[in-house]
């Protein structure tokens, strides 16, 4: 997962993630990339559109 | 390094603060942690508040926190038609008040640390684990690792908890009930009374609607929640073309962006375990209809504070006695929230046709004369369909 530089790390993200892959801290995301079954909720919810998958 | 408490409370939000101070106000050893580097801010919310609910709290207004004080209310249908609800028109029981978040949620945390709390700030839970005298977190603070044993924690860690999931609570939520909200706060914002709060309804804002609350004669809180599965843009989209579309707006100036989520579905069914309670956002406290949560969650703060000293005392931190703690915000929250969501479900099914024909039969209603009689009628005219949603609301 791709953090764009505008996120603004509100969380929202991590509060739907299925499988709480996401931690969130003050000025940064950390993804569990391992366990990531690629629903892209994440992506989907976020308020900013900060979020990609590198294809 | 590793430290010992009784109860650890992690984030200092406002449900944490009152969590903290009401322990520590019932002889509890209280440590409260919060990941950022200061309380309070960036602030995620529209900052309102009722003034019943302060005063249930037994909290004083006070100038430093209060923006502005509310005497009315505005619902905008989608063609512009607003029905104004203010003291000449009718008798608003107890308005409200729009916080300065920044200084609230300092001022909430500095009443806690008055009560004997401990607060550590930029500090992050990162881990957690049972032991035979309760929960072990491990914590960051700057460069140092340590962990905390505690009998019971507080999670106040908003929406995007992990605390609760850790120790086995399903705090994940779905996207229909995460409202994905997206705010200005500007200067030269031109509202006909900046003493009233506005709600625009409608496709303006999918799922949710936009608003705009006075912090000052021209300076507002401007934004809105959507709920991400009924639109392909994005909340912050949205709020540029409200900004842009909206005639209060058009001479404004952004000062501040604010973005978050807000949990709308309704409380969490379960919110404690063995030797832990959720509290506020984590447990979703919020009112599903408006989406404000700072006086629920701060209700919920109260209880599980006295609730988590009273086990202390005891000895006992299990699921069977913390249960007391969840029973009382059932009974405080449950009922109010059960009937807004119908009222939401009622709202989000009308289309912006069927919004606008109600807001022109209510436009010059005398509301002090009114019965709920002559409301159902109006709704039945409306849309009969969409009225069953209200169900027995009535």
């Amino acid at each position: 997962m791709k953090v764009n530089e505008w996120c603004m790390y509100c969380g929202e993200c991590a509060g739907v993630c299925p499988r709480s892959l996401i931690e969130v801290r003050e000025t940064c995301l950390i993804f569990n990339e391992n366990e990531c079954k690629d629903c892209r909720i994440c992506i989907q919810v976020c308020p900013v559109q900060a979020l990609y998958k590198e294809e | 390094m590793s430290i010992k408490t009784d109860i650890l409370v992690i984030g200092a939000g406002p449900a944490g603060s009152s969590a903290a101070k009401h322990a520590a106000l019932n002889d509890a050893k209280v440590l409260m942690i919060d990941k950022k580097s200061e309380i309070g801010s960036p602030k995620r919310c529209a900052e309102g508040v009722s003034k019943e609910g302060l005063k249930a709290l037994g909290i004083e207004p006070h100038c430093k926190w209060i923006a502005k004080e509310l005497t009315g209310v505005k619902f905008i249908s989608p063609n512009g038609t607003s029905v104004w609800l203010n003291e000449e028109r009718v008798k608003l029981p107890e308005a409200g008040y729009i916080l300065e978040r920044k200084i609230f949620d300092k001022h909430m945390a500095m009443n806690a640390a008055r009560a004997g709390v401990e607060i550590m700030v930029k500090t992050i839970a990162t881990g957690l684990k049972r032991s035979e005298e309760g929960l072990i977190i491990t914590a960051e603070c700057m460069d140092q690792s340590f962990e905390i044993n505690a009998k019971i924690v507080i999670a106040a860690d908003g929406p995007e908890s992990r605390v609760g999931r850790w120790a086995g609570l399903k705090t994940t939520l779905k996207p229909k009930n995460m409202e994905s909200c997206a705010q200005f706060e500007m200067a030269g914002v031109e509202m006909e009374d900046s003493n009233s709060i506005e709600f625009y309804f409608g496709s303006v804002a999918p799922g949710g609607y936009a608003w705009i609350f006075p912090k000052g004669d021209d300076i507002a809180n401007v934004g809105l929640g959507i709920i991400t599965t009924q639109t392909d843009k994005t909340a912050y989209e949205h709020l540029l073309e409200f900004v842009s579309n909206c005639p209060s707006t058009q001479n404004a100036q952004p000062v501040e962006l604010n973005i978050g989520g807000d949990p709308v579905g309704g409380m969490l069914k379960k919110l404690v375990t063995d030797n832990l309670v959720l509290v506020g956002d984590s447990a979703s406290q919020v009112s599903p209809l408006t989406g404000g949560g700072i006086i629920s969650a701060m209700k919920a703060g109260v209880f599980a504070g006295e609730v988590t000293a009273a086990a202390i005392k005891e000895g006992n931190y299990s699921q069977k006695r913390l249960k007391e703690y969840q029973d009382k915000c059932e009974e405080e929250m449950v009922k109010t929230f059960n009937k807004e969501l119908k009222v939401k479900n009622y709202l989000l099914s009308l289309s912006d046709e069927e919004l606008d024909s109600i807001a022109k039969a209510f436009k010059n209603t005398e509301f002090e004369k009114i019965n709920t009689k002559e409301i159902i009628k109006v709704l039945i005219k409306v849309s009969p369909k969409a009225l069953l949603k209200l169900g027995k609301i009535f």
